[in-house]
């Protein structure tokens, strides 16, 4: 059963423009120039319940504006939405009640008031029992390492800490649907990490739906089976990140370590060559080739170590930008 | 219900954060209040009389203005302009939270804390300076007074949000804002008594939401007001709460779709 469903979503924002300094600001109180960003561009979308999916952009590409009308903050210009079969701007209760949009940068806790005052008042926004709410607030602060910051007023927290607190507050409800907006942000390799793991657990005990931007490939590449790739507004991947790889990127990643020096001319021919510095030669290989090459390799030249691998999933994607940005 | 409770509670424990600076405010606000009364009771010598005014009726009305006003026009919604500039009001959309509750919870926080400190101080001044002041002692007027003080609060509260709501369509909020502030005292009698004004003036400004602001509750204070009048005046009341209601709807409406959640 699909959990989101989204058919030609637009979304367009007019923004005004001003020429930079005192006469632009004159100019501008005056003869207002308008212009019509197209933000989202008719895209149509399903998502199934319990899928973890991937929302990959790059900056202004439209991820944002489109979670935004998914949970209800905007007024999509064109275009139908169903979350849990309740139209998003509406906010019913019902809806709200089962969402959580989770944004690196925003700030729902009281600045001077222990994080603690947030999660009672958000205890009795959203009508949590009592058990329920000890037993989430003790798992994801334990989880989160923050048992003891609890208590300290937010605004002596550091961005981490923050960030690890906004998470908790927007959790205590256990949503059904998840929005992630660069959850990782201002978080440290460990955390991160720590993170993903617990988006991956959450995903899989509550059954939960959830989107998650990033700009973390790693995010991405570690959570999700299926993501879809958005730029200037419009959809142009849907589906498995191999799939993506293999549309994208159908090459793989020879990389050979010679044991004696080798004429760089008699490497040229065997595909194409993405670095070479002696010992180290990395090659992209045609998928269909890989086998020939590098057995080709280990015949003809003396090799210390070969090894065959993926793209790097931060090339393929680039690819992808590149590619859909030149048509 | 709970949850505007505990908003109410969480904005005592805030402005508890900042002790100095709340007494600061406190200190300001009878510094204020003792440069006003000093300041008439030179100007007013003790028989004189404005208009229908004795110097003790003067005196309390000049000084029941900047109490009232400091009860009614104090407001967090002045904040809800830079709520919906900076984006912050998504995170009120998001939760199962009413909007409007949610800001006249912050309010009755913010106010109680406020009056209490308020009435404890007006007792301290009154004990020493022992001022000639006017104390009315009717009960119903009284009961009529604490009625039209909380019209005043509502509707000045619909009216501040009407002016935050600018914010949905221009992140200049704080121009009209203040343009408002200057009529405002003017309007609603902050300045001056307005039955000192020509009867036609007079007459137009009673039909206007400011002249319930500050006014008319004092005047039902000073014992002013005749019963009907006092009835017909909330009726008036009633009606422009009523008017503002719908506007501030309508608008909510209107702006929420042009909303766009900047910055977040």
């Amino acid at each position: 059963m699909s959990v989101i469903s989204v058919s030609n979503l637009s979304k367009h924002y007019e923004i005004h423009k001003k020429e930079p300094g005192i006469a632009g600001s004159l100019k501008s109180l005056f003869a207002r120039k308008y212009e019509t960003i197209k933000a989202v561009e008719n895209i149509s979308f399903e998502i199934n319940e319990g899928e973890l999916v991937g929302f990959i952009g790059p900056n202004g590409a439209g991820k944002t504006t489109t979670l935004k009308c998914l949970s209800g903050l905007l007024y999509p210009t064109k275009g139908r939405i169903s979350v849990l079969g309740l139209t998003p701007f509406d906010r019913k209760k019902e809806f709200l009640k089962q969402i959580s949009l989770i944004m690196g940068q925003k700030n729902q806790l009281w600045w001077d008031l222990p994080a603690i005052d947030t999660f009672l008042l958000n205890k009795e926004i959203y009508e949590i029992p009592n058990n329920q709410y000890k037993k989430i607030l003790d798992e994801l602060s334990i989880l989160l390492e923050v048992t003891d910051l609890i208590k300290v007023p937010v605004k002596k927290l550091s961005l981490g800490e923050r960030m690890k607190m906004e998470l908790i507050a927007a959790l205590l409800h256990s949503p059904k649907v998840l929005f992630l907006d660069e959850p990782t942000i201002g978080l440290d390799v460990v955390m991160q990490k720590k993170l993903r793991e617990f988006i991956r657990e959450y995903n899989k005990r509550y059954k939960a739906t959830i989107i998650l931007t990033s700009h973390y490939m790693g995010d991405v590449e570690e959570l999700c089976k299926r993501v879809i790739v958005i730029n200037s507004g419009k959809i142009i991947f849907d589906g498995t990140i191999s799939n993506l790889v293999k549309q994208y990127a159908p090459y793989k990643l020879i990389t050979v370590l010679f044991k004696e020096y080798v004429d760089p001319k008699k490497i040229s021919d065997l595909g194409i060559v993405k670095r070479f510095v002696y010992p180290q030669l990395v090659l992209h290989v045609k998928n269909d080739k890989v086998n020939d090459v590098a057995s080709d390799i280990l015949k003809n030249f003396s090799v210390d170590d070969l090894t065959i691998e993926d793209p790097q999933i931060e090339d393929v994607i680039r690819e992808v930008f590149h590619k859909s940005n030149s048509q | 219900m709970k949850k505007y409770m505990l908003v109410a509670k969480n904005t005592w424990s805030e402005m508890l954060t900042y002790r100095l600076n709340f007494v600061m405010w406190r200190v300001r606000t009878v510094f204020q209040f003792l440069t006003v009364y000093f300041l008439w009771l030179a100007v007013l010598p003790e028989k004189a009389r404005i208009g229908d005014y004795t110097q003790a009726l003067m005196l309390t009305y000049i000084l029941g203005t900047s109490l009232i006003s400091s009860i009614v026009f104090s407001t967090r919604t002045i904040d809800i302009g830079e709520e919906i500039n900076e984006g912050n009001l998504s995170n009120f959309l998001l939760r199962p939270v009413n909007f409007f509750l949610y800001f006249v919870a912050r309010d009755a926080g913010d106010k109680a804390m406020n009056i209490s400190f308020a009435i404890f101080e007006l007792t301290i001044l009154f004990l020493i300076l022992k001022p000639p002041f006017f104390l009315q002692t009717d009960l119903l007027f009284i009961l009529f007074f604490i009625i039209a003080i909380f019209f005043a609060f509502i509707m000045y509260f619909f009216v501040s949000v009407l002016l935050g709501f600018i914010g949905f369509w221009s992140p200049e909020v704080w121009g009209p804002r203040f343009i408002f502030f200057i009529l405002i005292s003017f309007f609603a009698g902050g300045l001056f008594p307005l039955d000192i004004l020509p009867k036609t003036v007079f007459k137009v400004f009673e039909l206007l939401p400011f002249f319930y602001f500050l006014y008319f509750p004092l005047k039902i204070y000073l014992g002013q007001v005749a019963t009907s009048q006092v009835l017909v005046g909330f009726l008036v009341s009633s009606f422009w709460v009523f008017i503002l209601y719908k506007t501030v709807q309508m608008v909510w409406i209107k702006g929420l779709r042009v909303y766009t959640a900047v910055g977040r």
